[in-house]
């Protein structure tokens, strides 16, 4: 038999660390229970549970003139759904009270001789105290309100001069037409950001903790004395989280699909490359954590110090626009923001290679970076 | 007879001894007590600063096929409060690659005919394509697109007989966040969930890590009994727990003008019973992991996720489906988050307070209970 056909002893040394780790792995029932039902059941609590939609929030009326017309105007404005009314108050004041309570959100107050002063051109107030606690919600919901009466003085105008027999006044129309998310859900669009977030979570700080544990108990050594050399080593301790990487997305793109209604319109080869390329950055990152780590509590306190800040400015929960400029410029150095870009343009614009190769290339740099230097310094420790 | 002869004497002394044996171990290891307290101030920082909904200079690109005053002016009236920002021209048609690339996030189509049809006095109408894959964003161009097209149309509409149609106010006023600043929303919850990283974790490792290393077993071998090693060793935890409060509504204040309008006394006491809970389940989750990692997994997936999620620190809970709204009754981080911003924003004082701590008090006798009671059967 000629020498060729034989396997390589890295192959065979790699093929014998991972066969290890695999039994290792498996071993432990709670870990993979961890790596595997975890990010199922916390893909299944975000999609549900992160919705931003401002709707039914509670409302008190103060309507102080009870006339038909005022009665007309409170139904139409609480017509959207924006504001719930959950109940009455006499006025402001008590209003206030409420809100002071955590009784309502929100009071609509309509002043005396409203519908008169209405009917005869007169000059008239309508008034919303909100909680502004949560500025999205206070924001959505007295532009609610500003945009009902807004549209109401348009067609009253229209109706005088309709009256006065000129021709009414011309409008300007903004027609909105809406990709890809017409009906303006949250969770396709969040469920995408969380395999940014879950893969990060779950490759990062196992890495780093399971070389921060290797550590402290001395297998690393045992190991290192063996004749398995370290970049070997390396790799096939990398393998299985490759794979359960892999499975996590797979899994994360059934349940948006089936569960979601995550629209699949790009190639998956996209994001399957992004994906791989992605895990080089996160797998990186853990293995450098694990290598400046003494113990493994300082591993997860390292772990979480890297990941909170990167989920953060990832663009994941809230926009990279709105973010201070300094902030923006930093989000270019987080492979999260990569990555989370190309699975939503991904899954949800059916964006390919064409269009999303600058990011693939930002990932292959980092990934490249981050690994290759995690891999030095693991060498350097392990000697 | 002196204090230390008496049962509660001797109580004391025991839990007393224990707490002292773990502040031992926290100072040895000064890193992990120094990653604890830097943590939350650098997360404070980050997210008041990055946590933020408000979207301002969008990229618009505009297909403007009219080219006249008119169109020109709305495409002027999208971009002069710099609530759109010009990215250029587009070709209708070439949205949805604009969209995937991230060039513009809405294109303003304005057709041709858009002058001819407002000197007609029909409506002329513009049309707004718009990456809607981020609907909190997406939403929000919308209300500003409806609120330019009408203030345009008032602008144009000045005809005889109608600039004299007096406007009906809406007369807005926001209460406890005026400004409208995301900081001011985001401390109070964050200073919740930041505490119960650090309680359930810090516990749960440090616990996991001494069974682990056998030498919980040690601990059981001296005369010291199951419920003053539990309150011995949360007792120290507890310290770094209230330090951290103070450290984030410290920063909080002095940085975001976070206002403390009700009573410091109340804060610090619902921090703490806050913290006992935190605590009791990081200890109950180290009893059933018995290894590190094990615990880090169970304590992010038990108590991170539902303090960020189901608080109400960031998402409202009123739009959550009835199962998740229901699980959030038993976060002990959405009573805190409440009582916080209730105290801080609102000034409110026990009287209103009372059924969060409420809350929070059964929670922690509940699982500091289960924690020691676990215990015993870990030894037998």
């Amino acid at each position: 038999m000629s020498a060729e056909r034989r396997p390589s002893r890295a192959w065979i040394q790699y093929v014998a660390v991972v066969r290890k780790e695999v039994l290792q792995t498996l071993r432990d029932r709670r870990v993979m229970f961890m790596l595997i039902f975890a990010p199922f059941l916390q893909t299944l609590v975000l999609g549900f549970a992160v919705d931003f939609d401002v709707d039914r929030v509670p409302t008190l009326v103060a309507d102080q003139d009870r006339s038909q017309e005022s009665r007309t105007h409170l139904r139409r404005v609480l017509a959207d759904g924006t504001l719930l009314r959950v109940g009455e108050a006499s006025s402001a004041e008590q209003g206030a009270a409420a809100l002071d309570e955590g009784a309502a959100a929100a009071v609509l107050v309509i002043p005396p001789r409203f519908g008169a002063d209405v009917a005869a051109g007169r000059p008239a107030q309508v008034q919303v105290i909100l909680d502004g606690t949560d500025p999205n919600r206070s924001n959505v919901a007295a532009g609610a309100v500003s945009r009902y009466f807004g549209e109401d003085a348009l067609r009253r105008a229209d109706e005088r001069a309709r009256a006065a027999g000129v021709a009414p006044p011309a409008r300007i129309e903004v027609v909105p037409r809406l990709f890809y998310n017409p009906g303006l859900k949250s969770s396709p669009y969040i469920v995408p950001g969380i395999a940014a977030m879950l893969l990060v979570v779950v490759t990062t700080l196992v890495t780093a903790m399971g070389l921060a544990r290797e550590r402290e108990q001395g297998t690393l050594e045992q190991v290192a004395v063996t004749p398995v050399p370290a970049s070997v080593l390396l790799a096939a301790k990398m393998t299985p989280f490759v794979f359960i990487g892999f499975f996590d997305v797979l899994l994360l793109v059934t349940v948006g699909t089936w569960v979601f209604g995550v629209p699949l319109a790009g190639n998956l080869a996209v994001l399957a490359l992004a994906t791989l390329l992605y895990l080089l950055s996160t797998l990186g990152v853990g293995l450098l954590i694990s290598t400046i780590s003494a113990n493994q509590q300082q591993a997860f306190l390292g772990g979480f110090l890297f990941t909170l800040p990167a989920m953060l400015l990832s663009g994941i929960m809230t926009p990279v626009d709105s973010m201070p400029r300094w902030m923006q410029v930093l989000t270019y150095a987080n492979p999260l923001r990569y990555f989370q870009e190309i699975a939503r343009s991904n899954l949800l614009k059916g964006g390919g290679f064409a269009d999303l190769w600058p990011q693939l290339l930002a990932l292959t740099f980092f990934g490249t970076v981050i690994f290759g230097l995690a891999t030095a310094r693991f060498h350097k420790r392990t000697g | 007879m002196t204090l230390a002869r008496t049962p509660a004497g001797r109580f004391v002394a025991r839990v007393g001894a224990i707490a002292w044996k773990e502040i031992l171990h926290i100072r040895r290891d000064p890193r992990t007590l120094l990653l604890a307290l830097a943590m939350p101030v650098v997360m404070l920082l980050l997210f008041g600063y990055g946590v933020s909904f408000d979207v301002d200079r969008i990229p618009l690109a505009v297909s403007d096929q009219d080219r006249t005053a008119a169109s020109r002016r709305l495409a002027q009236a999208f971009t002069e409060n710099h609530e759109f920002e010009p990215v250029g021209g587009a070709e209708a048609d070439a949205a949805d690659t604009i969209f995937r690339r991230h060039r513009a996030q809405a294109v303003l189509v304005i057709p041709q005919g858009f002058e001819k049809d407002l000197a007609r006095g029909g409506p002329a109408r513009a049309q707004l394509l718009l990456d809607a894959a981020d609907p909190v964003t997406a939403s929000q161009v919308l209300a500003k697109a409806d609120a330019i097209a009408l203030s345009e149309s008032r602008r144009v509409a000045t005809g005889p007989g109608i600039s004299a149609t007096p406007p009906l106010q809406v007369k807005v006023s926001s209460r406890y966040n005026p400004e409208a600043r995301s900081a001011v929303f985001i401390v109070p919850g964050l200073a919740a969930y930041l505490m119960a990283i650090s309680a359930v974790l810090l516990t749960a490792l440090t616990v996991a890590g001494e069974w682990e290393r056998g030498s919980m077993e040690q601990l059981f071998a001296s005369p010291v009994s199951r419920l003053e090693i539990v309150l011995g060793k949360l007792f120290p935890y507890l310290i770094v727990g209230l330090i951290q409060l103070l450290l984030v509504l410290g920063v909080g204040t002095n940085v975001f003008d976070v206002p403390i309008l009700g009573s410091p006394i109340l804060v610090i006491l619902a921090g703490t019973l806050f913290l006992a809970g935190m605590l009791g389940q990081g200890l109950l989750i180290s009893v059933l992991a018995k290894n590190q990692l094990v615990a880090t997994q169970a304590g992010s997936l038990s108590s991170l996720l539902p303090s960020l999620l189901l608080s109400g620190m960031l998402v409202p809970i009123d739009n959550m489906p009835a199962v998740l709204r229901l699980i959030s009754r038993v976060v002990p981080a959405r009573y805190m988050v409440d009582a916080l911003r209730q105290i801080l924003l609102k000034g409110n004082g026990f009287a209103q307070v009372w059924p969060d701590l409420l809350a929070m008090l059964i929670f922690a006798v509940v699982i500091v209970g289960l924690a020691t009671v676990r215990f015993k059967r870990r030894i037998a």
